[in-house]
Formats: C-alpha cells, sequence, structure tokens
C-alpha cells in the first residue's frame, strides 16, 4: 500500500509538488495524470526514495520513507525513459539488478527466465542493450524493476515507445501485476489509464485536482444529465409530457433533419436522473416515434482539460 | 535474500563485476592496456638502455606521471556515465546505500589498475634474468605505486562524481592530480617550515620516499588517509544530489 500525506517538493523557491495527498491500495493500479511540469515524475521520485520529500511523510507498506533502504527492497521502480547499462547485454543488466536486490544465484536465474517471458525478451536476452529497439529497452526496463518481486510497482510511463501490440502485452501485463501488488503508473494516454487502472489520479502544478475511479471523476465532472433524441411527431407533446415528469428539465429543438424529424436535446441539472426513461415513456404515450436516442457523456479528456486547462 | 553487511558486500561485488564487464566487451579495457604497456615499455627500455643498470627506480618515478593521465582516463566514466545516462537513478533506487556505491566503484577502478600493474610485473621479471634487482625495494614501490593508484583513483572518482561528462571528470580530475604533481615540485621554493607541512601533503613526496625502499606506516597512512578524504568527498556529492 501507497499513503501519502502532504509531501511535498520544492526546486529552488518552485514548488513541483504541493501538498499531495492520497493512497493507492494494495490489488489496486492507480494512475497518474497530468500535464508536462506536473509533478508526475517528481512525485514518482520520492516515492521510489530518489528524492527526498522537501516536507510531508509517505508510507510504502507501512513503512516510512526515512528507513529508505527498506522502502527501496519493496519497491520495484521504472524510471522515465526506462535507463539502462547500455554496454551490457540483457542478461548481465538483469543479473547486475538482481544481485543488488540480493537474489541468489537460482533465484536469480529463474527470475530471469520469467521475466524475459513475461516481458518478451527471450529473444534478445544476449544482445546488447545498445543495439535494441526503444520498445525493448523499455520492456527490459519493466522488466529489471519487476525482477525482485516488488511488492509495490512505480512505474513512469511504461508503454512509452512500444508498438500497439507490444502496449496490449504489457497492459495486460500490468493489470495481472496489479491484482496482487500496489501500482502506481503514470501515462500521457488517456485511453490507456482508462483500460488499465481501477483508479487515477489528476494533477497540475504539483496540486491534486482529482482523485477516483473513471466514473466518479466523469460524475463530478458533469453538470447534469444530456440526452440528444430524434423525433417523428409530436415533438411539441412529448416535451411537454417529459417536463411534466421532471420540471426542471429544459428542451431545445437544436435541427430538423427532414420535413417530420426533429433533434432535440433534453438537459436536467441532476446528473443522476434517468432522462432516457422518460422520453421513451413520453413518446409511447404521445404517440411519437423515437428514432434515436443518446446521452452526452463527459470523457475523461473533458475531465482532464478542465482540471488542468490544457488540451489532453 | 541477503541482509545487512553481507548484502552490501554482494553489492559491491556486483558493481565491481559490472564495471568489469563492462571494460571487457567494450574495447575501452584493451585500448588502455594496449596504450599503457606501451607507454612503460618505452619508459622502461630508455631508462635501461640509458643507465645500463638492473635498476627501475627511474621507471618507478616515471611511472607516477604516467598513471597521472591513464587514472582519469580510466575513471572519468564510472559516476558521470551513470549521471548522463540516466542509471544512476536506477542505482540509488535499488536497496544499496551511498557508502557501498562509493566502495564498490572504487573498489573496480583500483583493481582495474591493480591488473595494468601486474601486467608491468614482466619487467621486473626480464631485470632479474639480465642482472642483480634488489628484489625488496622493487616490491616496496610496487607497494607504493599501489597505493598511490588508490588514492589517485579516489581523487579521479571525486572528479567523476561532480560532473555528468566524461571529458570534464578527465580533464578536472587531471588538473587535480597535476596540482599535486605541482605542489611537490614547488616545496624546495618555499620556507623550511612550509616545507615541512607541504612534504606531508604531496604524495608525491611519499611515494618517492618509498621508492627508496623504505616502508614507513607514516607514508601508507597518508596514502590510505587521502583516499579516504576524497571518497568521502565523492560519498557527499552523491549525497548532495538527492538534496538540491
Amino acid at each position: 500500500m501507497i499513503q501519502a500525506e502532504k509531501i511535498s517538493r520544492l526546486y529552488g523557491a518552485t514548488y513541483a509538488v504541493r501538498d499531495l495527498s492520497f493512497q493507492v491500495r494494495r490489488g489496486e493500479v492507480m494512475g497518474l495524470l497530468g500535464p508536462n511540469g506536473a509533478g508526475k515524475s517528481t512525485t514518482m521520485k520520492i516515492l521510489a526514495c530518489f528524492l527526498p520529500p522537501s516536507s510531508g511523510t509517505a508510507e510504502i507498506d507501512g513503512v516510512s520513507l526515512n528507513n529508505d533502504l527498506e522502502v527501496r527492497r519493496r519497491v520495484g521502480y521504472l524510471p522515465e525513459h526506462a535507463p539502462s547499462y547500455h554496454d551490457l547485454n540483457v542478461f548481465a543488466h538483469l543479473s547486475f539488478i538482481g544481485r543488488m536486490h540480493g537474489l541468489s544465484a537460482a533465484t536469480l536465474q529463474d527470475k530471469i527466465v520469467e521475466m524475459s517471458a513475461a516481458c518478451g525478451l527471450q529473444s534478445v536476452l544476449h544482445r546488447r542493450i545498445e543495439e535494441l529497439s526503444k520498445g525493448y529497452r523499455q520492456r527490459v526496463g519493466l522488466a529489471a524493476s519487476m525482477l525482485h518481486d516488488p511488492e509495490c510497482l512505480i512505474l513512469d510511463e511504461p508503454t512509452t515507445g512500444l508498438d500497439p501490440n507490444q502496449m496490449i502485452e504489457i497492459r495486460q501485463l500490468i493489470r495481472r501485476l496489479g491484482e496482487k501488488k500496489t501500482v502506481l503508473l503514470s501515462s500521457h494516454i488517456l485511453p490507456e489509464v482508462e483500460m488499465v487502472c481501477d483508479r487515477m489520479m489528476i494533477i497540475n502544478d504539483g496540486e491534486l485536482q482529482a482523485i477516483g475511479t473513471h466514473d466518479e471523476l466523469v460524475q463530478k465532472e458533469n453538470s447534469g444529465s444530456v440526452l440528444h433524441v430524434c423525433l417523428r411527431g409530436h415533438v411539441d407533446a412529448v416535451a411537454k409530457h417529459v417536463q411534466k415528469l421532471h420540471a426542471d428539465c429544459t428542451v431545445e429543438v437544436i435541427a430538423q433533419r427532414q420535413a417530420d424529424q426533429s433533434l432535440l436535446v433534453f438537459r436536467h441539472p441532476n446528473p443522476t436522473i434517468h432522462l432516457a426513461e422518460a422520453v421513451f415513456s413520453a413518446a409511447v404515450a404521445e404517440g411519437t416515434i423515437l428514432l434515436e436516442m443518446y446521452p452526452e457523456r463527459t470523457s475523461l479528456e473533458d475531465v482532464f482539460h478542465r482540471l488542468t486547462g490544457e488540451a489532453a | 535474500m541477503v541482509d545487512g553487511m553481507s548484502l552490501a558486500w554482494l553489492q559491491i561485488r556486483a558493481l565491481c563485476f559490472k564495471e568489469w564487464r563492462v571494460l571487457l566487451d567494450t574495447p575501452l579495457g584493451y585500448v588502455i592496456a594496449i596504450a599503457f604497456l606501451f607507454v612503460n615499455g618505452f619508459f622502461f627500455e630508455m631508462n635501461l638502455f640509458l643507465f645500463g643498470q638492473a635498476d627501475m627506480r627511474a621507471w618507478f618515478y616515471t611511472l607516477a606521471l604516467v598513471l597521472m593521465f591513464f587514472i582519469p582516463a580510466m575513471a572519468m566514466r564510472m559516476l558521470a556515465d551513470e549521471t548522463r545516462s540516466g542509471t544512476f537513478e536506477l542505482l540509488v533506487t535499488m536497496p544499496v546505500s551511498t557508502s557501498t556505491i562509493v566502495l564498490g566503484k572504487f573498489l573496480a577502478l583500483w583493481m582495474q589498475i591493480l591488473c595494468l600493474l601486474a601486467l608491468t610485473l614482466l619487467y621486473p621479471l626480464t631485470l632479474s634474468c639480465l642482472g642483480n634487482l634488489d628484489i625488496g625495494q622493487v616490491l616496496a614501490s610496487y607497494l607504493a605505486v599501489v597505493l598511490l593508484a588508490s588514492s589517485y583513483a579516489s581523487v579521479c572518482l571525486y572528479a567523476s562524481a561532480m560532473t555528468r561528462y566524461e571529458v570534464v571528470a578527465y580533464i578536472s580530475g587531471f588538473i587535480m592530480l597535476l596540482l599535486l604533481f605541482l605542489l611537490s615540485k614547488a616545496i624546495p621554493s618555499f620556507s623550511p617550515v612550509m616545507q615541512n607541512w607541504l612534504f606531508l601533503l604531496s604524495p608525491l613526496s611519499h611515494y618517492q620516499s618509498m621508492l627508496r625502499g623504505l616502508i614507513r606506516l607514516s607514508d601508507v597512512m597518508f596514502f590510505i588517509a587521502m583516499s579516504s578524504v576524497f571518497l568521502s568527498l565523492t560519498w557527499f556529492e552523491l549525497e548532495r544530489r538527492r538534496w538540491r
């Protein structure tokens, strides 16, 4: 489990991270979102014990960051750009990482075989890292971060540079790991975060803007229920019928498709209200044909854009 | 999994092994070894034919100068390259203390230098076949050069910790060694009181004192102290980075 309490980090007089508090539970994948320079990598560096926080505290599996050697044993960290020893081959690199974590020779061998299989590295195990593509280097970094079977994984943009097939494989791997371990990952790819993460948090200028599941974030940003409807027949009667059921509902005719088809938008300030049910009942009651109906959904991109003030 | 001191030793061993692997898997190690032997062979045969005696003292004097050029070259990438390529972040987020990193890097570098020096053992072997070589003096001189190499290695490791650029690490390491060399050359121009102090602080003075075949505890302690000071400075520099 990761528990951060008001962690801040100053670079000179500028806050890179400010009063950040959050919790990532075991068996959960948490996505860390934010525009460039928002403080994502700094947050991860603090939790991986690379940088000490200027103030605040954090615990990994109940161990305070002050006990940094113990924390590092429990954390598997993939830094941004997945650095690795380019002069070594993949096997030698992974051996080095394993030995630094104190793995015995027999365990090390088994772990290298297991992780190279999980990350698809078997074919390049004896090739020098400098000869590998960016995607393979990323996979080497991932394998290295998981080699010592850590309780907690901190992955800074783990799928950068991977091709679509590799991305799917790595996402599946992270999801599998997330069932038992605590995973915190950052990404710029919002659909990826939606797919992989159980919960997500959005930070901007080093401060937490929102935290929760995808549905919670979207729900929070929803200003109400919006329903787009295409009707043929007694449009006004349907609108009045719906307004009779929900007094606060507003109706707007936005277009006439053909002579007898109208496009309407029903809006209600309550985001939890079931407008579709009311419109369907009204159309049936008024003998009007319902041709099309879809709710306007707030996407994660919209939430991200609103909270960070930048395009996703 | 192991813990405590044994883990630290395993990590030091892993660091040394990794540095050796890089040295032997790239042309770097071979180029340095060939150049080192070429330069030393040149000075050895020059001294041998110039004096015509089975004596290695002159060669040991020049060896101190040769090391001033070679040790910065071997040390420059040790920490500067880790910083530039981002592997320093990987290294320090593993359960390893800064002192273990410094010690591992230092021992790797020192052992690499010792291996180069071991290659020169051919010279005293040749000389002992040709004439009457003072083995005791040669052994004391080798101990002196091993200790001198340790202090030079710690100076250059510190230079490598201060920057992310290898060339800057080489130049700053070389300049620090050059200043120490010039210090010993400038000793006679100071007042007698100052001369005593400067003699104490000059690695070359201690080195030359040992080349006479006399192993004094003060000389040995000086090299150990000098290495410790620069290794502590390296430790401080690496720790300081986290708090910037």
